[in-house]
């Protein structure tokens, strides 16, 4: 199987796993023991929180929250960041934001979306133009999940402090860590990221947040994570993550420029006449987003998974939801809508692998047009 | 002291000669609604009696049990002596806590010496001298004791009765074949004919990759859902993808539908008589959709020999919900995959397709070689 959903997961780094599995197989002890077992695991803890920290942060300026995954970490920021007034989000934002942007309404938060770009960017301006006195919390994300877009977050949170320094500055950077250059600044509050989208477990996450912000917790009980997320700490998920994020991190640069290139001759191999390009040029390389324009995307994700290459979509056959929300707040047609395709690179992703599935992807397009 | 359930027949009392086939199919579809569970099944004049299981289980079983056709309506009870204070006592726990009741008495074991009358006298007596808030009204009261005294000194004691699914035992009727797509309509019609006896298998169409595996899961759903009533152990799904494609690329776009339904029939047939099914069993409804006028079932039927049931015809689809509210099948027909992808669905699709126009179309096609194929794709899930 040639694997490009990577946006979706990625497979697990076996090293990782085993070194975090071996561990946990000695060290089972529950890590707020108060003998020097559970003591051990708490320090073995600390030691992946600041080894994860320091990737993209000052561990002197940053904190880290471990949570269950990318969804839980923008889940506790939205609620915990936006408790009076107007939050202020994009139209591209990953479900984890957007429907707990839609839940604010109901806790007396009047959620306010701004539009999108073409490309799935947002629409800075306009952003900036929903923001007053009166915003407790804005959220960005850093790169639009179905385009790849980059949204220049540093820039956008330094205008939103101009604006209003008590509003609290939240990115969802789930596909950006690991994979795209990345230094926190202090204008960044709250920073969600997701360990199985660079070779981690599922149902491990994290929110790095910035140290002199007080939250609330989300979560109640045993006062885990500096009372910021209760519950027993999922210590081989965390364990994982930090080999899994050595891995990905101690070659960014490396991979960064060769899955720009393997981006770059996909899209130059694909049939002009059968796809349109959707992602932008200069979004992330890991992915690249398509259109087989009037074939149906997910029937198409199907005939390619059959034919060995497994890819995400942004379509389903179904009645309700059949087109992206995202994509179709950049403005694109149904017929485009209808034949979306993401392609998503890892750094495992081999040239052969691509050239041989963008062959794929022209003859499978071309098969389903002569046949529907 | 014994927790019992009774279960009573539905039609069956009708049957003259017949009779004793009727009760051995119930009793058989009986044991299997119970496969599982720890219990004796009795037949005693006229109904059954489900003793002997667990403590605490008799919700469990009397759910399974009223799912069953031919039961017509069932009670927990209590088995027990017959001596009057053991049926008291028994009487005690049946009775309500207030309200008016009466007590009524039916002696199987005439020789008791009571008569029915008196037994019911003497029970509601000493029910009333028990609770002052108990008060007897033999005309309207809310609640019925109801004491069976048998032979062999024993009697039942019971209360209230829960509706049984009525109808025939499924296998007393022969075997049909029903086209399930994972809509609405389709479950309930295989309930209403395994409702009069019909052992009804499943045979669902599927379009993939045009369609997906939810879809096909979707249907396996709904099958384990009707089981209970249907008792149906087998499912066979079949794919259509070549021969949509086929009619899509060949054929006037409007009769899409029609000749696809065509194939459907003939596939059918072919299973059924290879597996010894008598009748095809389909969910429409006359009018609902395009396919399902008159024209479009002449359409259809034209292609088979085999009779064609369709328990519905005549259904307006919000009883057709009603129903499928009632078995518990509606819930996971409305999610949201498509039996059939829009994909290949005409805008305006033949309401009054001319049977010599559809013949015409279909000659276009190699109508033999299209059913073998898909014949190839069959796969059959037992439960």
């Amino acid at each position: 199987m040639i694997y490009l959903d990577n946006a979706a997961t990625t497979r697990p780094d076996g090293d990782a796993f085993l070194r975090a599995a071996q561990f946990c197989n000695e060290n089972f002890y529950n890590p707020s023991a108060r003998y020097s077992g559970g003591f051990a695991v708490h320090t073995k803890l600390d030691g992946a929180r600041e080894s994860i920290l320091r990737w993209i942060a000052d561990p002197a300026a940053f904190d880290l929250v471990f949570t269950a995954g990318g969804t839980e970490a923008d889940n506790q920021a939205v609620f915990s960041g936006a408790r009076r007034g107007n939050a202020v989000t994009t139209a591209g934002e990953h479900s984890a934001v957007e429907r707990s942007f839609t839940e604010l309404k109901n806790r007396g938060v009047e959620p306010r979306f701004a539009p999108l770009h073409a490309d799935g960017s947002v629409d800075a301006e306009k952003l900036l133009s929903l923001v007053d006195e009166k915003t407790s919390f804005v959220s960005v994300v850093h790169v639009n999940n179905e385009t790849g877009a980059v949204n220049d977050i540093f820039a956008i949170a330094k205008a939103v402090k101009q604006k209003n320094p008590r509003a609290v500055f939240h990115s969802d950077g789930v596909q950006a860590f690991g994979k795209l250059p990345v230094r926190l600044t202090q204008e960044i509050d709250l920073y969600s990221v997701s360990a199985h989208k660079i070779g981690g477990l599922k149902g491990t996450g994290a929110l790095f947040k910035r140290r002199q912000l007080a939250l609330p917790p989300l979560i109640f009980g045993g006062g885990q994570e500096n009372t910021l997320r209760s519950g027993t700490e999922n210590v081989l998920g965390i364990l994982d993550f930090s080999y899994a994020a050595e891995r990905q991190f101690s070659a960014l640069a490396e991979n960064y420029a060769r899955v720009k290139g393997l981006r770059a001759m996909f899209w130059e191999k694909l049939d002009k006449s059968l796809f349109t390009l959707l992602s932008p040029q200069d979004g992330s390389p890991y992915i690249l987003t398509v259109s087989a324009e009037g074939a149906r995307g997910e029937v198409l994700q199907r005939m390619l998974f059959d034919a060995g290459v497994a890819v995400g979509t942004g379509s389903a056959c179904s009645s309700k939801n059949r087109f992206s929300r995202i994509l179709r707040a950049c403005g694109h047609s149904e017929s485009v809508l209808d034949g979306v395709l993401r392609v998503s690179f890892s750094r495992e992703t081999a040239e052969e692998e691509v050239s041989a599935a963008a062959e794929l992807f022209n003859g499978i397009a071309k098969k389903y047009k002569s046949r529907v | 002291m014994e927790k019992v359930i009774i279960l009573r027949y539905a039609e069956i009392h009708l049957k003259g000669k017949n009779r004793g086939y009727f009760e051995r199919m119930l009793s058989m579809n009986l044991e299997k609604s119970l496969k599982g569970l720890r219990h004796e099944l009795h037949r005693t004049s006229g109904r059954w009696l489900v003793e002997k299981f667990e403590e605490g289980r008799e919700g469990e079983i009397a759910g399974r049990v009223s799912k069953v056709f031919g039961v017509h309506s069932y009670s927990v009870g209590l088995l027990t002596g017959s001596e009057l204070d053991e049926i008291y006592a028994a009487a005690k726990l049946v009775a309500p806590q207030s309200g008016s009741f009466k007590v009524e008495t039916h002696r199987g074991y005439k020789k008791y010496p009571l008569t029915s009358p008196e037994i019911s006298a003497a029970i509601g007596g000493r029910l009333l001298a028990g609770n002052p808030n108990l008060k007897v009204d033999v005309h309207a009261p809310d609640s019925v004791v109801y004491i069976d005294v048998r032979e062999h000194g024993s009697a039942l004691v019971f209360g209230e009765f829960g509706a049984g699914a009525g109808g025939m035992p499924v296998g007393s009727a022969g075997k049909g074949l029903l086209m399930i797509s994972g809509g609405i309509d389709s479950p309930v019609a295989g309930y209403m004919m395994a409702k009069r006896g019909l052992t009804v298998e499943l045979l669902h169409f599927h379009s993939y990759p045009y369609t997906n595996d939810g879809a096909k899961e979707k249907v396996v759903t709904l099958s384990k859902l009707l089981s209970p009533y249907t008792q149906v152990t087998r499912l066979t799904t079949v794919s259509v993808t070549r021969i949509q494609e086929e009619i899509h690329a060949k054929c006037a776009n409007e009769l899409n539908v029609t000749l696809l339904r065509r194939f459907m029939f003939r596939i059918a047939e072919r299973l059924a008589r290879e597996r010894g099914y008598q009748c095809l069993i389909t969910g429409e409804s006359l009018g609902q959709v395009a396919s399902q006028t008159m024209e479009g079932m002449t359409s259809s039927n034209a292609v088979v020999t085999l009779p064609v049931l369709r328990p519905l015809v005549g259904f307006d689809k919000d009883e057709i919900i009603e129903r499928a509210k009632a078995i518990g099948t509606y819930e996971t027909s409305i999610l949201p995959y498509e039996d059939c992808c829009t994909v290949f669905l005409p805008e305006f699709p033949a309401t009054k397709p001319k049977l010599s126009f559809v013949e015409e179309e279909e000659g276009k096609l190699d109508v033999e070689k299209l059913v073998c194929e898909a014949m190839q794709t069959a796969e059959t899930i037992a439960f």
